[in-house]
């Protein structure tokens, strides 16, 4: 039921491998075992466990990860609302952000 | 039409008590008339006037004005406090004693008392103020009690599945008794109000007044499985939630997701925010609504999910989590368009969840009760002008073609791609995004073959892969030196794919283990069992959080938590999370020896790609002076 804190490195790769060690469907109607151990490693189900510090565990910033990449990729071209809420986010929390594009604020936020 | 002297009704005798003093005054006009008057001794037949008056004085106008009733002792079965005849109004004489014994604090605990014997003439009139006018008979009523109106044909389900933190389960027999039930609770109760609010409305509405009511503790509590720190007990509050989308999951092939699944989306602002447009972005803050079977064995059953054999549970998740486990994960992609509610329509949804997430107990059931049935009846129940519209239907993509037709969900939204994809009404599915990711990356180290660092001795010049499928099956050191050398928008392109195949492993680790598991002779039954009965307990565990009510067993009080029980489930909730923790431990200590080294190693070497890319990424940007994030 209840996330715990930020797991370590190692506990978090063995549970990524347990996920889902008795669902044969993970269809989303269904909340399984996967569902019970999924929850354990937090919403970044592939993401990289978080060092401390200010917006390398930030969740807004954690969460635009694949849209910053496809902007930066795409030059521009694919803007998801996750970036959008990200860019916001950073730009209400950090003045000096306000000056820095779009473009360089995706670029930063892909590798927080 | 009984009232019983047992159970959860000691609760209201409490609360009877405590405002007690406002039964003293008495009634002007007499609806209440003692018959058999002459037989009781002066003692009694005074003490029975008054409590008649006590009882008189908690009644609303309406129900004051109506034709007089009789009111009898009479020989009535033990356990039965009173009942409605036709024209009579019957109290077991064997509570006379009650009336007469001095009201002392410990008549609480001692059994009968007269807080039991004024609950009991109210439960009684409510019966025959239910039979002139029909409560028990209007739809609405029947929509917020719970006897649920079906989806596959016309009707209502025969059994109300409202079963947790019931004030008095009698209430459950009959819609005739749970009106009564809830108005004796909603004349006696100073609390009704708080714990029970959209039938309190109702109630007060019906009659044109409402009886004195205390304060109540705000917004609507639900337990927050999400939040990682602070408190486990987190508020919904109406005045934040700016839109409510309709949120549906595009199907997949699966057998189990071939129709997609329904959802609704809390768009709700973060706190200071002004509601408005902006919350639309606020995304940390939304709150999805998502129905699913709980399975609570450690394999899903197909015939147990269509004949009811699951729980239907009510999960209030972070909409990133829901996000990232649709497009990332299960690669489908998500539509969220907004319905058109009035602000007091959208508080009425919300307490309309906090009733589904303290007290529904339901079955789900394949097509008669699936995600876009339980949604069209929180709709339904939820939403009065909603419940006129005719809104039922058994499949999420039915269901947003009648919101559409109805003109209550607004798809234009969707129009525009880029604009949808912008601003939240669309989440593309990662899938299509691969190939193009992999072409960019392509074009970048077509254009600048020698990259921009050295490549390396034996590393081929040719980037190695044409397809999204062809890159992925390359072994992680393969990958590693196209990683070390592209420019920033290869990198980020070779960033979003390593992320992917991140994913990809874990599900072929999944899946490896989920075989082994399977064949009992790969591993030691005792540890299997082992294994089994950890994941169990944290089965057992997850299940709670979308039936707290079971943290509260034992807790007086019904409906809504209050301050005294918010506090409870709060501290309970936090000894559960450290059981929980404690089981995520054992689980890795058993499962730990089972892994597939090559498996284990293939992951580590993702991982460490992402880190280095990562961090290559981070020094072109220092190198080129570019932002970087502190």
């Amino acid at each position: 039921m209840i996330r715990p804190r930020p797991v370590s490195r190692t506990r978090f790769t063995v549970f990524a491998v347990l996920f889902a060690l008795a669902a044969p469907v993970a269809a989303s109607s269904f909340y399984t075992t996967s569902d019970a151990l999924s929850g354990s490693v937090g919403g970044t189900s592939d993401g990289i466990s978080a060092t401390s510090g200010s917006f390398s565990d930030d969740k807004v910033v954690l969460a635009a990860r694949d849209d910053a990449a496809s902007f930066v990729a795409s030059g521009g071209e694919l803007r998801g609302a996750r970036l959008e809420a990200a860019l916001r986010h950073v730009r209400e929390q950090l003045p000096a952000a306000r000056e820095a594009s779009d473009m360089e604020l995706a670029r930063a936020i892909l590798t927080p | 039409m009984g009232s019983r002297i047992a159970g959860a009704r000691a609760v209201l005798v409490l609360a009877v008590l405590l405002a007690g003093a406002l039964a003293a005054c008495p009634a002007a006009a007499s609806l209440l008339r003692l018959d058999g008057a002459q037989q009781l001794d002066p003692a009694t037949r005074t003490a029975t006037r008054e409590l008649l008056d006590a009882a008189e004085s908690r009644l609303p106008p309406a129900m004051r004005a109506g034709p007089p009733v009789a009111v009898r002792w009479s020989r009535l079965p033990a356990g039965v406090a009173g009942r409605a005849t036709r024209n009579t109004l019957l109290l077991n004489q064997d509570l006379r004693e009650a009336l007469l014994a001095p009201q002392a604090a410990s008549d609480r605990s001692s059994g009968p008392s007269r807080g039991l014997l004024l609950a009991t003439l109210v439960h009684e009139l409510a019966h025959f103020h239910d039979r002139r006018h029909g409560l028990s008979r209007d739809p609405r009523l029947l929509d917020l009690a719970g006897w649920q109106e079906r989806a596959r044909k016309p009707g209502r389900e025969r059994d109300n599945p409202f079963t947790d933190r019931s004030p008095d389960r009698y209430e459950l027999a009959s819609p005739a008794e749970f009106v009564a039930v809830n108005l004796e609770h909603y004349l006696l109760d100073p609390q009704y109000a708080c714990r029970r609010p959209a039938l309190h409305g109702y109630f007060s509405e019906h009659f044109g007044w409402a009886p004195v009511s205390s304060g109540c503790a705000p917004g609507i509590p639900y337990l927050d499985v999400a939040d990682e720190g602070r408190d486990l007990l987190a508020l919904l509050e109406p005045e934040r939630v700016y839109e409510v989308d309709y949120l549906l999951a595009e199907g997949n092939h699966e057998l189990m997701s071939r129709w997609g699944h329904s959802m609704l989306r809390l768009v709700i602002c973060a706190p200071g925010r002004e509601p408005g447009p902006e919350c639309r972005l606020d995304l940390q803050h939304h709150r999805v609504l998502s129905f699913r079977a709980f399975v609570d064995d450690v394999q899903l059953s197909s015939w147990a999910g269509l004949t009811g054999g699951y729980p239907s549970r009510l999960f209030v998740l972070p909409l990133e989590q829901v996000v990232e486990e649709y497009t990332a994960v299960q690669l489908r992609g998500l539509r969220s368009i907004p319905l058109d509610l009035q602000a007091a329509e959208i508080a009425m949804l919300l307490e309309r969840v906090g009733r589904l997430h303290w007290s529904y107990d339901g079955r789900y059931r394949f097509i008669g009760n699936n995600c876009a049935v339980e949604t069209f009846k929180l709709l339904h129940d939820g939403v009065p002008r909603l419940a006129g519209e005719r809104l039922a239907a058994i499949t999420p993509t039915g269901l947003l073609s009648k919101l559409e037709d109805r003109g209550l969900a607004d798809a234009g939204v969707l129009e525009d791609r880029a604009q949808a994809l912008r601003h939240g009404y669309r989440f593309d599915s990662l899938e299509p995004r691969f190939q193009q990711m992999l072409e960019v990356a392509r074009r970048e180290f077509d254009a600048a073959p020698s990259g921009a660092g050295s490549r390396g001795v034996g590393v081929p010049s040719v980037f190695p892969a044409g397809t999204a499928a062809e890159w992925f099956a390359l072994d992680p050191a393969e990958r590693r030196p196209w990683l070390e050398q592209g420019t920033p928008r290869a990198g980020a392109a070779l960033l979003l794919l390593e992320h992917a195949a991140r994913r990809r492993q874990v599900a072929a680790s999944r899946d490896w283990l989920k075989r082994r598991y399977l064949r009992a002779d790969a591993v030691d039954p005792a540890v299997l069992e082992a294994v089994a009965l950890t994941l169990q307990g944290l089965l057992q565990g997850s299940g709670l959080a979308t039936r707290p009510a079971l943290l509260l067993q034992g807790q007086p009080g019904y409906g809504v938590p209050q301050a005294a029980e918010r506090q409870a489930v709060a501290e309970r909730a936090a000894i559960h999370r450290e059981r929980m923790d404690a089981l995520m431990a054992e689980l890795e200590e058993q499962v730990s020896p089972l892994l597939d080294p090559s498996l284990a190693d293939g992951l580590a070497a993702i991982d460490a790609n992402i880190t280095a890319l990562g961090e290559r990424l981070r020094a072109q940007q220092r190198a080129e002076g570019a932002f970087v994030l502190p």
